[in-house]
């Protein structure tokens, strides 16, 4: 320990001068980061208002929905991530039972959180803080993957037209600020849309994310496609397979999985810019922090709230690129 | 054995750009015949077999496999790769699939077979390259030898009735290769229409019922391996033959 120090923090004077330098920063940092935690910052705001952060106006009477939709997001996720550690057996009776509780729990989900149907309705100007955030990042995660494969194939399509028409919106969208798409979404997307179609607020951001994310993900899965070694497209041709089910089962899956670290920070980086959305009076965990923040008895507050709505992102990232390196794990042992 | 033709290739010619890599090669394969071809590298004979399942194509010339002329139609050039199977130098094994599920995909998706008709197939032709242990092992956990078997046995689960070999042994370790060449050498005596393209002097003396030496994108010689090893008729060949033996 002692060598350790004397090797590395005092090797020579500038060196030591560096070391008392650092030590003073961090002592003068935790001190006061500590002093502040302890004896100034007034946690009320947060806890009055935690139902609010986490959930915004969302009826105090029905939220018991949210923590079913809670409880079964977390069944799920759980099973679907101790699958593959599973025996063979057992994992080939759960594989097609998890294909199909997939989709039927987010209906499921969709309804407990948006009721009708013999649950109370609960509109979507009342989903707020927290909720809104995970729900808005959600949607239009699913959505923009999809979307951003198929400008991915199509970029590398040797049908011109849609090569052209693939390229052009990506290069398009990477060249435009997000908060410039989602403004457009929610001024232009009225114009253009039909006026029966009266997409609600919410609706229309979503619409921004999707567009501006599908096209950043389809760059990272055409690096993917792009990795894909040739031999595999020619072998699957000589044994008979046309175009598409070499693309659905053998390229895809392939590029996908080497690009999952991109793919997944790209999803973080989606989370994250859902705080945009505060602009436009969605009232999702930044939003909902806002107008915490105006109320009279809390003004100024701002160091309490903000760390919290922090530790809160924080926090939903961190789980997700976490759950990503496990996804990574089995497939580098493959190869 | 009635010897009907099943490869019929006329004059073939293709051109990368300007470089003229075949140069008008004929050549006429019969039904259950082992024909190797041979010669150095860049003489084009990857690329010339490599046009019987239109993984090339020709600007010029014909070729007819088993009573199919490959065209540009792609339900044609569909229906030979069905009946065609192809070993490439690399393996080219899909390594996000188990063995079992290497061999099984082309016969699910493309012979609409059943599963269990599919994996039953499998298990006996892993049995017959002798890797049935290893069915349920990712390629990549597998020696080199052991993906080509597997490679082969992909290869006929779509009970071709052509199979090409693309220097099926020069990517292994030297101790690999025979058991590569001893499935190959078993497969040629259940009666299976081969060409291999290979380097492998003992195996083309051994197995093949002829020898094809091409140069330059040009066929040289063809021969039994007697005739082509110890009475070659071109100069060409006894040149490539002093570089070899």
């Amino acid at each position: 320990m002692n060598s350790w120090l004397r090797k590395n923090l005092f090797n020579t004077w500038y060196n030591t001068l560096l070391t008392l330098v650092c030590l003073l920063g961090i002592y003068q940092i935790v001190t006061g980061v500590g002093n502040w935690l302890l004896t100034q910052a007034r946690w009320d705001v947060v806890a009055t208002n935690l139902n609010l952060l986490l959930v915004g106006r969302y009826p105090a009477s029905q939220i018991w929905r949210l923590w079913l939709v809670g409880a079964i997001g977390v069944l799920l996720v759980g099973v679907s991530l101790v699958r593959p550690r599973l025996q063979p057996a057992l994992k080939a009776r759960l594989t097609p039972l998890l294909l199909g509780l997939w989709p039927l729990s987010l209906v499921l989900c969709f309804w407990l959180i948006a009721g009708g149907a013999g649950l109370l309705p609960v509109g979507t100007n009342l989903w707020g803080g927290l909720l809104l955030t995970l729900l808005v990042a959600f949607v239009s995660t699913v959505l923009a993957f999809p979307l951003s494969v198929v400008l991915a194939v199509g970029r590398q399509s040797t049908l011109p037209l849609v090569r052209w028409f693939c390229t052009g919106y990506i290069e398009l969208i990477r060249g435009l600020p997000l908060i410039g798409i989602l403004f457009m979404a929610q001024v232009m997307l009225p114009l253009v849309l039909p006026a029966e179609w009266r997409l609600d607020r919410l609706l229309r951001a979503i619409a921004g994310l999707v567009l501006f994310n599908a096209a950043y993900l389809a760059e990272n899965v055409r690096g993917g496609l792009q990795a894909v070694p040739r031999g595999q497209t020619e072998a699957a041709k000589a044994l008979g397979l046309n175009t598409p089910l070499i693309l659905v089962l053998i390229v895809l899956p392939q590029a996908i999985r080497t690009v999952i670290p991109a793919i997944v920070g790209q999803f973080i980086s989606l989370f994250k810019d859902t705080s945009l959305l505060s602009l436009f009076a969605l009232l999702e965990l930044t939003g909902i922090a806002r107008s915490v923040l105006a109320q009279p008895q809390f003004l100024g507050r701002y160091a309490e709230v903000y760390l919290f709505v922090g530790l809160l992102y924080w926090i939903f990232c961190y789980t997700l690129a976490r759950v990503s390196q496990r996804w990574e794990k089995p497939v580098a042992s493959r190869l | 054995m009635v010897h009907q033709p099943i490869i019929i290739a006329e004059d073939v010619h293709k051109w990368y750009g300007k470089f003229h890599v075949l140069q008008g090669v004929s050549l006429t394969i019969n039904a259950g015949e082992v024909v190797v071809i041979m010669g150095p590298s860049g003489s084009g004979k990857s690329t010339f077999i490599r046009t019987f399942n239109a993984l090339e194509d020709y600007q010029q010339g014909r070729i007819v496999i088993d009573g199919i002329q490959l065209s540009d139609d792609l339900r044609n050039i569909d229906a030979i790769r069905q009946e065609v199977g192809m070993v490439f130098q690399q393996f080219n094994l899909f390594p996000h699939l188990t063995v079992l599920q290497n061999i099984t995909l082309a016969p699910i998706w493309v012979r609409k077979w059943g599963k269990g008709q599919a994996q039953d197939t499998a298990l006996q032709l892993l049995e017959r390259v002798g890797i049935l242990e290893q069915a349920h092992k990712f390629p990549g956990q597998l020696s080199g030898g052991q993906q080509q078997r597997v490679a082969i046995a992909r290869a006929l689960a779509m009970q071709p009735k052509i199979m090409l070999f693309d220097e099926p042994t020069s990517a292994l370790d030297p101790e690999m290769v025979r058991e590569v060449l001893d499935v190959m050498r078993s497969l040629a005596t259940s009666g299976m229409t081969m060409v291999v393209v290979t380097h492998e002097v003992g195996f083309a003396r051994e197995v093949a019922d002829r020898i094809v030496l091409m140069d330059a994108g040009m066929l040289v010689e063809q021969a039994t391996p007697t005739e082509f090893f110890h009475n070659p008729q071109e100069e060409r060949t006894r040149r490539f033959l002093a570089q070899i033996l």
